[in-house]
């Protein structure tokens, strides 16, 4: 065979014109949509990573909100769950908490509520919390008392309507009125009333004025100004040493405003009003 | 990796450098030059979304080569190729002599033909060809002696314009 005979043949065979122009507008066309189409996947892409990420968090949520619910399908019939579920070990303590309304012929038990609790030598008196207060000695002598206030706790049933206390905090009597006075500790300190208004009348030496429904007296011992680091320093025009009508002022009294005359404890300001 | 504007652009001088090469091996395979035309454009389509990186110019000739050769097998498989009955590819427009090789060289079994086109052609050793087929260069080398032989019985030749392989 003639090696340029095929080679020439070859050569001379007819194919279309414009092939590589057309393949060429044809790879470009095939180029947008698969870019657009990649558009729509890392679109479709983004979607479903949210959707996914919305699930796990909500899922999480539902886990935190119910972390006794079984890990299972909740559609699981209860009896089996029961089945499978391992026994709740432990005892349920209940508060004993109130004021004995009853106390029996023994004095041992005592009724609180609708529950009759029984102190037994099994009962455990006082807290031992290191910042427990100490218990009374009613408590300690046993001497439960109708209106005493009560607290502690009991493990047993309280549906059977009467259990033995493992506990008992504490037990306090109530305060008795003639106790209550002499006990208490006398209130000291004196109470201040604001002095603050505009001036209605001055008395005639100058020394009174009156604000509102209260006549106030200014004396040696009445302090000008305001105290205190902040303070500004006391002016002509904010603390004026004549009382005027309609002038407005302003201090506090620690006297007893219902005599309807006090003398002023402090006068802070004693403006002019603007004109 | 390419971007956008090198792909284009690599796509572009692919196309204007092989696609007459590629053209004319899917035509040995398929004998039709629609059909070529068909599978060398689904090679660019390839070539496009693969975006393979080559070492040099002879290996993207090669892997455009391999790829000509491995659709040019799919469409010979399909089902509609098989079952249609194309009217043979007139080649009235070659001078005759160029014409009865073409045809000659086209009935040729497509295991002869293509080492033959390859070789002919494209100029590629048996080693290359080898590479190109995937195949023991000894098995390429009967190939080409095989089907040099069934055309030399068919149109001639004479001793001293064999080609010496």
């Amino acid at each position: 065979m003639k090696k340029s005979v095929y080679k020439s043949a070859m050569s001379h065979l007819k194919t279309s014109d414009d092939f590589q122009e057309a393949t060429y507008i044809k790879l470009m066309n095939h180029k947008e949509t698969m870019n657009m189409e990649m558009a729509k996947k890392r679109r479709k892409v983004t979607g479903w990573t949210a959707g996914i990420a919305a699930c796990a968090v909500l899922a999480v949520g539902l886990i935190a909100l119910n972390p006794d619910s079984p890990a299972t399908t909740p559609s699981s019939p209860p009896t089996n769950t029961a089945t499978t579920k391992p026994p709740i070990m432990g005892k349920v303590a209940v508060n004993i908490d109130g004021i004995i309304s009853e106390v029996s012929a023994d004095g041992r038990s005592f009724k609180v509520g609708e529950l009759w609790v029984e102190v037994t030598d099994q009962t455990k008196l006082g807290s031992s919390e290191p910042t427990a207060a100490a218990p009374s000695e009613e408590l300690l002598q046993k001497n439960f008392q109708v209106g005493d206030i009560v607290s502690g706790y009991t493990s047993q049933d309280v549906s059977t309507g009467k259990v033995t206390a493992d506990v008992i905090y504490n037990l306090i009597a109530p305060e008795k009125e003639g106790e209550t006075s002499e006990a208490k500790p006398a209130i000291t300190g004196k109470m201040a009333v604001n002095i603050d208004g505009v001036i209605s009348e001055v008395s005639a030496d100058g020394k009174s004025f009156k604000v509102g429904e209260l006549w106030v007296t200014v004396t040696p011992e009445t302090k000008l100004g305001i105290d205190g680091p902040t303070a500004a320093a006391p002016s002509e025009e904010l603390l004026q040493k004549e009382f005027k009508v309609g002038n407005i002022v302003s201090g506090f009294t620690t006297d007893d405003v219902s005599m309807g005359k006090v003398n002023a404890t402090n006068i802070y300001n004693n403006m002019a009003p603007q004109q | 990796m390419y971007n956008s504007f090198e792909l284009n652009e690599s796509v572009r001088r692919a196309l204007e450098l092989y696609s007459p090469s590629l053209i004319r091996i899917a035509f040995a395979y398929l004998k039709n030059t629609a059909d070529a035309e068909e599978v060398t454009q689904d090679v660019f389509l390839a070539y496009l979304q693969k975006r393979p990186v080559f070492d040099n110019g002879e290996h993207e000739k090669a892997w455009l080569i391999r790829t000509t050769i491995n659709k040019s097998k799919n469409m010979l498989k399909t089902g509609w190729f098989r079952s249609r009955n194309p009217v043979p590819e007139d080649l009235s427009y070659l001078p005759k002599e160029e014409s009865d090789v073409l045809q000659a060289v086209l009935a040729l079994d497509k295991k002869y033909r293509i080492p033959i086109h390859l070789h002919y052609y494209e100029g590629y050793s048996i080693q290359e060809i080898a590479a190109i087929l995937e195949a023991k260069p000894a098995t390429v080398g009967t190939w080409l002696a095989r089907g040099r032989a069934i055309l030399k019985e068919k149109i001639g030749g004479m001793e001293d314009e064999e080609v010496c392989l």
